[in-house]
Order: structure tokens, then C-alpha cells, then sequence
């Protein structure tokens, strides 16, 4: 058994940043509340570079739990980046509105660790663990605002259905157990290859109960109910990191689970994966229309962009895989740049509703514009990140044969353009009575920079992610010789990846 | 700096234009000196690649271009590259673009002071450089698309600049649309190869269309499309009715775009895809015979009109069709000659004329005459360039020519080299007309005479400096001029098809050319001469003939009948169709259906946690009986 215990050095430190922050939030909170977020973010930034130096090691695992290998490293560095994106957004709004910072930024960076060790983990125990550790520090954001009665039941809410998730998605663990004997992936693979005999009916359930339980996290119709509720009631940079990274660590749990473990049974869980893309797509996408508040919008926005991404786990294939990362990675960069705009917009104006939104343009031309790209990125369009990234997802799922997943998904790709549109049509078609200039101080507008500058990186020069991503993604699919066994059936296609 | 970084030579104007279009109005001078800037670098950074090319050349053995760019998008087998490569064709045209385009704005500095868009006009002055730099320096067919699609959008901007005038959004559109159909075959014709080659990389195609891999028809379908992107890019017959409306625009728009740079794409995309040509039999003779038409029409058309600027829109147009018909005989040499030394005559031609607009708000010849006792550098500078257009030895014209009628006499039949050496008569006919009648004899128009004045330094130094190129360009057909600049030889060394040409003068042919071209100008002075009574005189006697050439062989009308009656009549009807059918019913009945089913189901969410686990439920419920059933 490997205990290196090198290999977790970025946990450490940031479980040791999360316990400086909260402990300096104990002491002159007026001024901790100024300060902790560029304390949080400056140390998340230096993680992440210390988690850079992980690239092309490995893969090692440790202890036969956790794997640290190219995929891991790059969801390292996705989620500390977004938690350190979230702790500049939330600079204002905290200061502004909450109390208890340090709590509240110890808590996003410690839930930042359950989400690593959810794409790390390779046995199912790990993997549920880290789950519950992001879920508990989530339940406890999302009722940060305790005066507000709205967080307190959006978080209430999102706390029971939770529990009855982690209820499903534990007893499918325990019938899978029941099958193969292990809770490690490799094992259960080995397990699952050689044939389940008489336990068919209790891998199918299993397998059912896992796929509830993880639809719970990504937010995936049926189990998205909590979505709209929580995301209304939870303090807003908070529904960012929801939608950001919450959902990102379900997609990567989900995308090596499925690849590590239970790749062999592929054809007996495809369908339902697919199904739940196709209902979340298409749920997601139309009532999105019937919504007047921004944050439930963007709720539903992102039911529906799960269903884009379980599109990419019905079509398992490395290339699909791959694609699917991409899209996630492009979906979190643009979804946060939408919600850096909301959250500025809120603090200067503390207004949520889409109405809210008239004559924006005029108001704060910078946010509109940025608002503007965000959305035709969410919706798909060419010369931004969501054009290139759904381009080449729905072009993988495609050639998987799911040919009528991925015609639906450019139906519901259409469907989101029409509301996101509503919103542009706001800003800049609608006049309003009040013409003074929105104030947005400068770090806040220096991030919104970044981000826009990262969706139009993506959308017109998506080789080098994808460069990434398609080495992330390498490892975690078996040699290529498992593969090709589960490849025969589909055409011999040609050397689905690049660059290597 | 050598050939490998080529790319910086497209790379900075296309900075300076980001930075022009976001922040432009923020900027001191609205930025006009960054765009100067930035097109000056490139011209200098050409010297290096310049350089590079000629050590390369000089150290022997056989060269290929140099290729450098990056990849942009790849999956699986399907890639695309930015890429760029450099050889003696794209180094011609290089020195052309980015010293024209330099020559422009500078001119434009003082040409255009005062306007309300000066912004936005070096906006997209430098845009353009970018495109059309990008566009000679492509290395496979869709980047050389994307930037065809570039410069076609800077033109259709720069023709619009005044858009409140009615005939300058009118003549952007129709020039827009009228490229537009040459396009799309370009376009066709790149996927075309792409498909039986699996690549967009042109020399990739190139080696494939000579050994034969790519069927037959596919590569003559393929070779006629780009042709026609070809045709509508250098306004050759039956396209060239945008190009004399395109003269809408500001004046050193015309002599870069409309004169010097963009309408010469279509050359250059022939002279590129030659090693396509020359596979596929007959097209050659296409080339000619587009050429040859183009060639006649406007010169035929020149004699009659009197807007000054579209004469010499008629003149461009004149030599668009004589460097097809050289690109008809093969000779990529003697195309690229002609639009080197035709670069910089024109583009004199056009900004001299821009100046005498400039000082008399005047464009009809009929309103001016005498003006060169007041404007003598800029008379002096036009009659320079119109002689040269007309070939008058030993101006920069004259060589071009003469290499032209040379290629044509050994290559084509004697009716093609007859015709050429009609035109060259009459092209000498015109450009003599015009300088008579503008800076000639008494004013037609006091008010205009009394306006009419110098311009500023500004104006004036490109108008020298292309002045003196006029003289001087067309000496590098002789070797030692060649050598002394560093290249292996005369230009014919430089850029060949197949081997190297060695500058030749044939007595016989060179003998007729000036003989033609003196009776030509004197017979300029005989008709126009004076007061041009005579001219008049000849056309009152044929009317026919003269409202022909004047109704430009009504070929605008026939257009516009063909647009009015056919395609605006079947527009009408697809376009009610689209209305009732498609849109009422079909569009917003499914919009009102999506948003009614949205309407529907957002009731599911009822805010009731007991609903909430029970749809999780029955979820669950759900997938486990279809797994029971499925999996039983």
C-alpha cells in the first residue's frame, strides 16, 4: 500500500488556509470582513500553483483511495480556481450583507477539498465521503444569510432532499458492493467484466440508486428540484459556486466512476443516463422561459446544462470524455462570468429580477456587454466559449450513435438562446427612468475581465484546453486494449485523439 | 525576423485594429497614428522577410516556401491551421500591400481630416491591411477564405464610409453582393478539394492535383469555382459592375482597395492555384477569354464617361483584364509584374484624383480643364501616372506591357495578341483624353477653377514618392537593377511557374507597343485637344454607339431588370410563404407551443418539499421497473 503522503500537499494546505482563515475571522471581524477574501483567494492562488507541479506525475494512488494523475490534477486546479473566483466575488456581498466571514470563506475553501477528492477518489467509500463533505459545507452556505427567511428554507430544503440522496446513493453502493465484493473502481471493474451471474437485477438497482444519487448533486431532472429553491434562497456568490463548482465535482465523480468502474456494463446504464440527459435538457430549458428572477433563470440554465454534460457521460468514449471536461471547463469559466456580473449588478443596485435589468446598457455598459457575452456563451454561440466546447461535445456524442441526444440538445441549445435573449433584450432595448451610473469597483471589473477574456480564449482557441483535457481524461480510462474489447460494436473509428 | 515569424506582418495591424475599434475614441488623434504605426512596422518587418527569402534563394538547391503558423483546431483527423508561408509570389505581394497601404493612410491623414468617422475609418484601414496581408501570406484555403471574406467586408465598410449618401449605401451593397456570388464559389470550390483531399493545405492539394489523386471533375468543378471567386474579386466581366459604383467611397479607399490591393486578390488566387490550371485543360482559355472581354469593355467605356475617378475605375478594370489575359498564358511572371509596377501608378492615379477632388469638390471633367496652372504637382504627378498606364516608354507601364504583349505573342493566338495591342491603343486614347481635358485648356467652371489649390504635405509626399516609383518600378524586369536590391536577378528570376525568365526584348513587338501607344496619345490630342470638338463631333455622328458605351452596354439595367422582374417576383412569393407559412404558423405556432409547455410545467415545481422527494421517488421508482423489465 503507497502512503505518500507528498501527494496531498495541496489538501493539506488547504485545510491549513481554511483553519488560518476561520481563526483570523475570529478576531476584529469588521476589518476581517475587508481583508479574508484576498487572504482566501491569494492562498487559493498559491495552491494552485503549488498543485501545478502535479501535471504528468503519476499516476499514483494513495493508499488505493484516492489516485492523484493528470485528471486529478486538472480538477485541482479547476476548483481551486473557481473557489478563488467565488472568494473575490463575494468580497462586497459579504462584507455588505453577512456576518461570520471567516466562516464563510473557511467553509468554501474546506468544501473545495471534498470536491477534489470526489474526481480523486477511485474507491466508493472515498468517494461518498468527500460528496457529504462538500454537500454539509454547502447546506451550511446556502442558509449563510440567517435573517433572510428564503436562504433559511433554500437551505433547509436542499438539506433534507440531500440526506435523501445520500440515503439512495448509499444503499446503491452497498448492492454494488454486494456484487463485486470490493468498493474499489478497479476492482469493481474487474468484478463487473468477468460477468455478474445471478446478481444482474441488484447491479441494474444499484446502478440506479448511484445514478439518483449523483443526478441529486448535478442538479439532473428528476432529482433537481432543490435547484431552483436553493439557488433563490442561497446569498449569491454562493449560487455561483454552486452552480460552478458543485456541479463540476458531480460530472468528474460521475465521469470516473463510470470510466474506472463500470465501464463494462456500459450498455446497461447508457440508457438511463440518457434519459436523464434528455429530460433535464428539455425540462430545464422550457421552464427557464416562465422565469422573471435572474438567479432561478440561471437555476434552470444550469438543470438544463446538466443534461447537456450527462450527454457526454451517455456516450462514453475517451474522445467524449474529453469533450465533456472541455464543455465543463468553458461552462464554469462563462457560468461564473455571468454570475460576477449578477452579483455586482445586486451589490450596486440589490435587485435580482430580470426586470431589474432595463437599460442596463446605459446604466453600466461594461457589465451589460460582459452579462451579454456570458449568456451568447451559455446559449452556444460561435466566437465564444460555448460555441467551440457544445461544437465539439455534441459532434462526440454524435458519432457514439446518440445521434438523437445530440439533435436534441441542439433543439434545447436553440430553446436557451430565447430566454437568454430576453435578458439581453433588456439591457439593451429597455428604457429606464433611473440613468445614474452604476458604481463597480475595479478588482470586481478586473475579474469580469479575466473571465470574458477566458470565454473568448475558449471559444476561438480551444487547442490548448482541449490539449489538457484530453490528457486529463487519458488518465482515467483503462489501456487501450479493455478499450477496444468495449469499442467492438461501434466502428473501428480512426485514433479518436490528438497530440500524442 | 525571418520568414518563420512572417505572421507579425499580418499580426500588428490586426492588434491595432482591436485596439482601434474598442478604444479608438478614446485615444489622442482618435488613434489615426497607431494605425499608421502599425502598417509602417509591417513594412519594415517585409525588409527582414525580405531578406531572409533572398539568403534562402541565394544558398541555391531548390526552394520551397516557408511555412509557419500554429494549429488552431484539431480533432481526430480533421485540422485546422493558421498558417502562413512565405515565397517570391507572397513577397511581391507583400511589398505591394503594406507599402500601398502605407502610402494610403499617410495620404488619408490629411485627405480625410475633419471627418466624422476619422476613427473608425483607420479602424478599418488597418483591419483591412490585416486581412489582406493574411490573405497573400495563407497557406491553405480557409484561412486565404477567411481573409477573402475580410477584405470583401473592409471594402463594403470603406465604399459605405459616407453611408448617408443614398448611392454610397447602394454601390457598398451591390459591390458586397456582386463579390459575394464569386465567393461562394471560392468557397465551394476549397471544399471541394477539401473533400477528395482531406486537406485544406494548398500544397498538399497542389501535389495531389499533379499526380492525378483527385477525380477529374471534381478538380475542374473545383477549378472554376475558385475562378469565379477569382472573377468577382477583380470585377472581371461579368462581375465588373461593382467596381466603377465602388468609386462611392473616399478616394484613397479607392486607390488601395479599388485599385491597388483587393481587386488584385483575384490575380493572386489564380497566379497561387496556377499548378491547377495548367492540370485541368481549357481553363486557361477561360481566364483568357474572361480577360480579354473584361479588357475591352471598360476600355471601350473609358472614352465616354466623365466622372474623373471612374475613368480611371475603367482603366483598373482595363488592366484587371490584361493581367487575366497574362494569367491566361501561363505566366504567372508577367501578372505579378503587372500588379507590382500597376500598384503604384494607380494608386497615384487614384490619389492625384483624390486631390483635385479634394480641392474643388468636383469630380465631372466637364466642370474642370486649365486646372494645372493651379494644382501643378498634382498635374504633373496625374499626367506621370496616366502615361504610364498608357505605356509610354520608359515609365513603369511601358515594361509591363511590354512583357505582357511578349507573353501574349509566343502564347496565345494571333487574335489574342492583335486584340491586346487594340487596347493598348485605346487605353493610350483615354488616359490622354483625361489629362486634357482635367488640367488642359480653359476652366469649364470658374467656381471650381477658383477652389482649386494644392494640397497639404501630408497628401503630397505619398503622391512623390509613388510619382518617382512610376518612373522607376519598372526597371526591376533588368537584372542588375534586380541584383542590386539583393534578389538573384530581373523580376522574371525572382517569380516564375516553372524556371526562371530571362528578361527578353522582341524589337518587332516592342517597336509596335510604342508605335501604338504615340499614335494613341496623339491621337488623344487630335480629338480632345483644345476645346474637343472633333471628340464630340465623332460622337454625335454614331448616337448608337455612343449611348452604348455611355449606358455601360446597358449592362446595369439588364442587371437591375433581372433583379426587379425575376428575383425580386420570386422573392416575393418565397418570402410570403415565409411570412404565412413558415413564420405565423410554423415558428411562432412551435414558440407559442415551447412557451405554453413551459408555462405547463413550471406547476411541478410547487415549492412542497413532500412533492419534491416524491418526484425524486418516483424517479427512482421509475428507472429501477424499466431495469427490471430490461434487464429480466
Amino acid at each position: 500500500m503507497n502512503l505518500d503522503y507528498s501527494l496531498l500537499i495541496p489538501e493539506y494546505l488547504l485545510a491549513a488556509l481554511a483553519a488560518v482563515v476561520i481563526a483570523l475571522g475570529l478576531y476584529d471581524t469588521r476589518r476581517a470582513r475587508t481583508y479574508l477574501p484576498y487572504v482566501s483567494a491569494g492562498g487559493l492562488a498559491a495552491i494552485l500553483v503549488v498543485s501545478l507541479f502535479y501535471i504528468n506525475k503519476g499516476p499514483l494512488d494513495f493508499a488505493g483511495l484516492v489516485q492523484i494523475d493528470n485528471y486529478t490534477t486538472f480538477f485541482r486546479v479547476l476548483f481551486i480556481g473557481i473557489t478563488a473566483v467565488v472568494c473575490l466575488a463575494s468580497a462586497h456581498f459579504v462584507r455588505d450583507r453577512l456576518r461570520h466571514a471567516g466562516e464563510y470563506y473557511g467553509l468554501l475553501i474546506l468544501s473545495t477539498i471534498g470536491a477534489i477528492y470526489m474526481a480523486a477518489g477511485r474507491e466508493l467509500i472515498t468517494a461518498y465521503i468527500a460528496m457529504e463533505l462538500l454537500s454539509f459545507s454547502l447546506y451550511v452556505l446556502v442558509s449563510f444569510a440567517k435573517m433572510d427567511a428564503k436562504s433559511n428554507e433554500g437551505g433547509m430544503k436542499y438539506m433534507l432532499l440531500g440526506a435523501f440522496s445520500s440515503a439512495l446513493f448509499l444503499y446503491g453502493l452497498s448492492l454494488i458492493y454486494g456484487v463485486a465484493g470490493s468498493t474499489s473502481y478497479a476492482d469493481i471493474n474487474a468484478a463487473l467484466s468477468n460477468g455478474v451471474g445471478d446478481f444482474g437485477i441488484a447491479m441494474l438497482m444499484g446502478l440506479v440508486l448511484i445514478i439518483a444519487g449523483i443526478g441529486f448533486k448535478v442538479s439532473a431532472v428528476p432529482f433537481h428540484m432543490w435547484a431552483p429553491d436553493a439557488y433563490e434562497g442561497a446569498p449569491l456568490p454562493i449560487t455561483a459556486y454552486l452552480s460552478a463548482a458543485s456541479k463540476a465535482a458531480g460530472v468528474a465523480l460521475l465521469l470516473r466512476l463510470f470510466t474506472e468502474a463500470f465501464l463494462p456494463v456500459l450498455s446497461d446504464w447508457r440508457w438511463m443516463i440518457a434519459a436523464l440527459a434528455a429530460a433535464s435538457m428539455t425540462l430545464g430549458n422550457l421552464v427557464a422561459i416562465q422565469q422573471h428572477n435572474i438567479k432561478r433563470l440561471l437555476a434552470y440554465s444550469s438543470i438544463g446544462q446538466a443534461g447537456f454534460m450527462l450527454m457526454g457521460i451517455a456516450a462514453l468514449s475517451e474522445m467524449a470524455a474529453s469533450t465533456l471536461v472541455l464543455h465543463l471547463t468553458g461552462y464554469v469559466i462563462t457560468n461564473l462570468a455571468a454570475f460576477v456580473v449578477v452579483i455586482a449588478f445586486y451589490n450596486a443596485s440589490g435587485k435580482d429580477e430580470i426586470a431589474d435589468y432595463r437599460g442596463l446598457a446605459e446604466r453600466a455598459p461594461f457589465l451589460a456587454l460582459s452579462l451579454t457575452v456570458a449568456l451568447f456563451s451559455l446559449a452556444g454561440m460561435p466566437l465564444f466559449a460555448g460555441f467551440a466546447t457544445k461544437f465539439l461535445l455534441f459532434q462526440a456524442v454524435a458519432k457514439e450513435g446518440l445521434l438523437w441526444l445530440a439533435a436534441l440538445a441542439v433543439v434545447n441549445s436553440l430553446i436557451s438562446l430565447y430566454y437568454y435573449l430576453l435578458v439581453i433584450k433588456q439591457m439593451y432595448v429597455g428604457e429606464t427612468e433611473e440613468k445614474v451610473r452604476l458604481r463597480v469597483p475595479a478588482g470586481v471589473n478586473a475579474v469580469i475581465v479575466a473571465l470574458v477574456i477566458g470565454v473568448f480564449v475558449v471559444g476561438l482557441y480551444p487547442q490548448p484546453l482541449f490539449k489538457a483535457t484530453d490528457n486529463a481524461v487519458h488518465a482515467v480510462f483503462p489501456t487501450t486494449a479493455a478499450k477496444q474489447a468495449h469499442d467492438t460494436g461501434s466502428s473501428p473509428s480512426e485514433s479518436p485523439l490528438p497530440g500524442r | 525576423m525571418g520568414m518563420e515569424q512572417a505572421w507579425l506582418i499580418p499580426a500588428i495591424p490586426a492588434a491595432a485594429a482591436g485596439i482601434l475599434i474598442l478604444f479608438g475614441k478614446y485615444l489622442p488623434r482618435k488613434g489615426d497614428w497607431l494605425s499608421v504605426l502599425a502598417i509602417g512596422t509591417s513594412f519594415v518587418l517585409f525588409f527582414f522577410v525580405l531578406h531572409d527569402l533572398t539568403d534562402a534563394l541565394a544558398r541555391g538547391g531548390e526552394f520551397t516556401a516557408v511555412h509557419s503558423g500554429r494549429e488552431w483546431v484539431r480533432i481526430g483527423s480533421f485540422n485546422l491551421r493558421i498558417g502562413f508561408q512565405v515565397d517570391q509570389l507572397a513577397a511581391v505581394m507583400l511589398a505591394v500591400v503594406s507599402f500601398i497601404s502605407l502610402m494610403v493612410q499617410v495620404y488619408s491623414l490629411g485627405y480625410m481630416k475633419g471627418d466624422k468617422r476619422y476613427g473608425w475609418y483607420f479602424a478599418v484601414q488597418s483591419l483591412f491591411a490585416a486581412a489582406m496581408l493574411t490573405l497573400v501570406l495563407a497557406d491553405n484555403f480557409l484561412l486565404l477564405y477567411f481573409a477573402w471574406e475580410g477584405v470583401g467586408l473592409c471594402s463594403f465598410l470603406l465604399i459605405g464610409h459616407y453611408h448617408e449618401r443614398r448611392s454610397a449605401a447602394e454601390a457598398a451593397k451591390k459591390a458586397f453582393i456582386t463579390t459575394r456570388l464569386g465567393d461562394v464559389g471560392l468557397l465551394i470550390g476549397a471544399i471541394l478539394l477539401y473533400r477528395s483531399v482531406g486537406t485544406f493545405d494548398m500544397s498538399t492539394i497542389f501535389d495531389a492535383a499533379r499526380s492525378g489523386q483527385i477525380d477529374h471533375a471534381y478538380l475542374t468543378a473545383a477549378v472554376l469555382l475558385i475562378l469565379l471567386g477569382a472573377m468577382g474579386k477583380s470585377a472581371q466581366f461579368p462581375f465588373h459592375v461593382w467596381l466603377p459604383d465602388a468609386m462611392e467611397g473616399p478616394t484613397p479607399v479607392s486607390a488601395l482597395i479599388h485599385a491597388a490591393t483587393m481587386v488584385v486578390a483575384g490575380v493572386y488566387l489564380v497566379a497561387r492555384t496556377m499548378p491547377h490550371f495548367q492540370v485541368v485543360d481549357g481553363t486557361l482559355v477561360a481566364v483568357t477569354a474572361v480577360g480579354l472581354i473584361t479588357t475591352f469593355m471598360s476600355a471601350a467605356m473609358g472614352l465616354v464617361m466623365t466622372d474623373i475617378k471612374r475613368v480611371v475605375a475603367y482603366s483598373t478594370l482595363n488592366s484587371l483584364g490584361l493581367m487575366f489575359i497574362a494569367l491566361g498564358a501561363g505566366s504567372v511572371t508577367v501578372a505579378l509584374l503587372y500588379v507590382f509596377t500597376h500598384a503604384f501608378f494607380k494608386a497615384l492615379l487614384f490619389l492625384a484624383s483624390g486631390s483635385v477632388y479634394h480641392a474643388t469638390d468636383e469630380l465631372e471633367v466637364t466642370q474642370m480643364g486649365g486646372l494645372a496652372k493651379k494644382m501643378p504637382v498634382t498635374a504633373a504627378v496625374f499626367t506621370l501616372g496616366a502615361m504610364s498606364m498608357a505605356g509610354l516608354v520608359p515609365l513603369a507601364g511601358f515594361w509591363n506591357k511590354d512583357e505582357l504583349l511578349l507573353s501574349t505573342f509566343e502564347n496565345h493566338n494571333i487574335f489574342v495578341y492583335l486584340a491586346v495591342l487594340v487596347s493598348v491603343l485605346i487605353t493610350a486614347l483615354y488616359m490622354t483624353r483625361l489629362v486634357l481635358l482635367v488640367f488642359t485648356g480653359k476652366p469649364r467652371n470658374e467656381h471650381v477653377y477658383e477652389h482649386a489649390h494644392e494640397p497639404g504635405p501630408a497628401m503630397k509626399l505619398p503622391l512623390l514618392l509613388l510619382g518617382v516609383l512610376t518612373v522607376f518600378a519598372g526597371f526591376v524586369v533588368f537584372d542588375g537593377v534586380g541584383r542590386l536590391m539583393g534578389l538573384p536577378g530581373g523580376f522574371g528570376e525572382f517569380v516564375f511557374t516553372h524556371e526562371p525568365e530571362v528578361f527578353r526584348i522582341n524589337a518587332g513587338v516592342t517597336a509596335s507597343s510604342i508605335l501604338l501607344v504615340l499614335v494613341g496619345i496623339a491621337g488623344g490630342f487630335y480629338f480632345w485637344g483644345g476645346a474637343a470638338e472633333r471628340a464630340k463631333a465623332v460622337g454625335e455622328k454614331m448616337p448608337q454607339v455612343y449611348s452604348l458605351l455611355r449606358n455601360k452596354f446597358y449592362m446595369d439595367d439588364a442587371y437591375q431588370w433581372v433583379i426587379d422582374r425575376v428575383v425580386l417576383v420570386v422573392a416575393g412569393v418565397v418570402s410570403w410563404y415565409d411570412r404565412v407559412i413558415v413564420n405565423d404558423t410554423g415558428v411562432n405556432g412551435t414558440a407559442d407551443a415551447t412557451r405554453f409547455s413551459g408555462f405547463l410545467l413550471k406547476f411541478h415545481e410547487t415549492g412542497l418539499m413532500p412533492n419534491y422527494a416524491l418526484l425524486m421517488t418516483v424517479g427512482v421508482v421509475v428507472l429501477a421497473v424499466i431495469a427490471f423489465i430490461v434487464g429480466t
